[in-house]
């Protein structure tokens, strides 16, 4: 292993820098890139990435957990109680009914908190990340847009009973 | 001032402004610069551009969503000052975190420093004029920043630290791919070095540029790779260790020099030294299984009181001083930046030097404007 010894004191010939240049050119040239070829080919993403927030819409209870734990608030939801009448059960049952659930991707700084307090398995990280807008306002995904990323959420992260 | 004939040859002082805007300037700092012709006589950094108030937003933040500031402050080196934060928050409310969890961490902040480094061993090249390196280094990165993605989820902002330990353990056979990652880095680094280390054109640029002598890297509160450059022989990872570093035997790079050179060696040397620590750790983690991080109660809240940690980051050493009434947000969170004490020395570096001189020096000092400015 290199410790805290100085090298500098073999300095190569003048001029031989020049010609290991053009080798290395050379070298260079024939070798294959590193580069990986993006839109042609899709980059493979670890299932941790955090690319996208997805929203399975059947588990949000709108509880609010996520929206107040967000350190800069881009998630906005709105509900409204909704009773319904269960079959075989004594009394009416009261439910929360999503009427809106935003996420702001142009204040979102991916920090992955809503997606770990989220108690009912209704958030969920998806690897995609090619979802840039020309205008910022399309940057704000409703329920809807947030559902369609479900379908590329890994299935190691999704919990029994979700497709 | 003169004018007519003499006005050509009357000598006068121009002030001239690097920044906050020049490419050179990797970020927002900007230099006030006085020069004579093509002398430097007077340097005054004006930092401030990028400030957004880390410190007092932390005062309203609980610690997971402090995790994504102190890893946004400086972003070469994420890990480290998550950890940073992490580690305070657990001395003042006393939880020992798992093991596993330790040597997790340790061998993530290596990694991480070897990020950092090559960063610098890419950027520093192509600021005075070497374009390769730069492609050298960021093909060594991918190889890390897969294996950083795949563990955390981030390939820049972690997000991985959280008090009492991580927040999750590594995806199974992730030892083994970080290994392999570490191996091709450190084979990847052979062509860099060989690139630089006897480089004529380097060398002519940076050897004898920029001299900081150890008495005055000292009294600016110079630390980490800049300081060691300079003879100041200081690692926080050996003289106070923290995590399990007393553990490891942390071999402390060091130079006499203290120039431009002498720095850009510290940091190309000091990769080796973190592969070898990296992979180190990661022998000790394959051997040590259990849980990663210690059950907290839902709203944590540290104890009241106040505690200062200080680690070696990447870029030198960074303290977080805590003080806790007892909330879930800190009352105070005060950081102690490497980067903010590093550039206090450029106002006397850089007097007496010529301006292309001024770019190998700033260059040279390796700090991150967001670590400046926080």
């Amino acid at each position: 292993m290199r410790g805290a010894v100085c090298h500098d004191e073999c300095m190569r010939l003048p001029g031989s820098g020049l010609v290991s240049g053009l080798v290395a050119t050379a070298r260079t040239a024939a070798r294959r890139a590193v580069t990986s070829q993006y839109p042609e080919h899709e980059p493979d993403l670890p299932e941790r990435s955090r690319g996208v927030i997805a929203l399975h819409e059947p588990n949000c209870t709108s509880c609010m957990l996520c929206a107040r734990e967000c350190p800069d608030w881009c998630i906005y939801i709105d509900s409204h109680k909704e009773t319904v009448e269960v079959e075989g059960a004594a009394r009416p049952r009261q439910v929360n009914v999503l009427d809106r659930f935003d996420i702001d991707f142009s204040l979102c700084m991916y920090c992955g908190i809503c997606v770990d307090v989220c108690p009912f398995d209704a958030l969920f990280w998806a690897p995609d990340f090619a979802y840039a807008e020309g205008d910022i306002r399309d940057l704000l995904h409703d329920k809807g847009h947030l559902g369609e990323w479900m379908a590329n959420v890994p299935d190691g992260a999704k919990p029994e009973g979700v497709e | 001032m003169t004018v007519g004939v003499g006005a050509g040859t009357e000598p006068t002082d121009m002030v001239l402004n690097i920044g906050p805007q020049h490419p050179s300037t990797h970020g927002v700092l900007r230099l006030l610069l006085r020069v004579d012709g093509e002398r430097v006589t007077e340097c005054e950094p004006v930092v401030g551009y990028m400030h957004r108030g880390a410190e007092k937003l932390y005062e309203v933040r609980d610690f997971r969503q402090i995790m994504l500031l102190a890893n946004r402050h400086d972003w070469l080196s994420a890990f480290s000052s998550e950890l940073g934060v992490a580690l305070a928050a657990e001395r003042l409310a006393g939880i020992e975190v798992p093991e596993r969890a330790v040597w997790l961490r340790m061998a993530l902040a290596e990694m991480n420093r070897v990020l950092n480094h090559l960063m610098f061993l890419g950027s520093y090249p192509l600021e005075i004029g070497a374009i390769t390196p730069m492609f050298y280094a960021f093909t060594e990165r991918e190889r890390l920043q897969a294996v950083m993605e795949e563990a955390s989820g981030g390939r820049v902002h972690y997000m991985y630290n959280c008090v009492g330990g991580l927040k999750s353990d590594v995806p199974s056979g992730w030892e083994g791919r970080a290994r392999r990652a570490l191996d091709e880095v450190e084979h990847g680094m052979v062509r860099l070095d060989k690139m630089l280390r006897h480089n004529e054109i380097f060398a002519a640029r940076t050897k004898g540029v920029g001299v900081l002598d150890a008495a005055t890297a000292a009294a600016f509160g110079v630390t980490g790779p800049v300081a060691r450059a300079s003879g100041l022989d200081f690692d926080l990872r050996r003289d106070e260790p923290y995590l399990a570093y007393p553990e490891l035997d942390v071999p402390v790079v060091l130079r006499a020099e203290g120039d431009c050179h002498a720095r850009f060696m510290v940091l190309l040397d000091q990769v080796q030294v973190s592969i070898d620590l990296a992979r180190q750790c990661l022998e000790r983690l394959a051997g040590t299984p259990g849980p990663v991080n210690v059950k907290l109660p839902k709203i944590f809240k540290p104890p009241v009181g106040e505690t200062y940690v200080w680690t070696e980051n990447p870029l030198g050493a960074n303290g977080y001083y805590l003080v806790s009434r007892g909330e879930k947000t800190p009352w105070r969170l005060k950081l102690r930046t490497a980067s903010y004490a590093n550039v206090q020395a450029l106002a006397t570096l850089m007097t007496g030097c010529l301006i292309p001189d001024m770019i190998a020096i700033l260059g040279s000092m390796f700090f991150v404007v967001g670590d400046i400015d926080k």
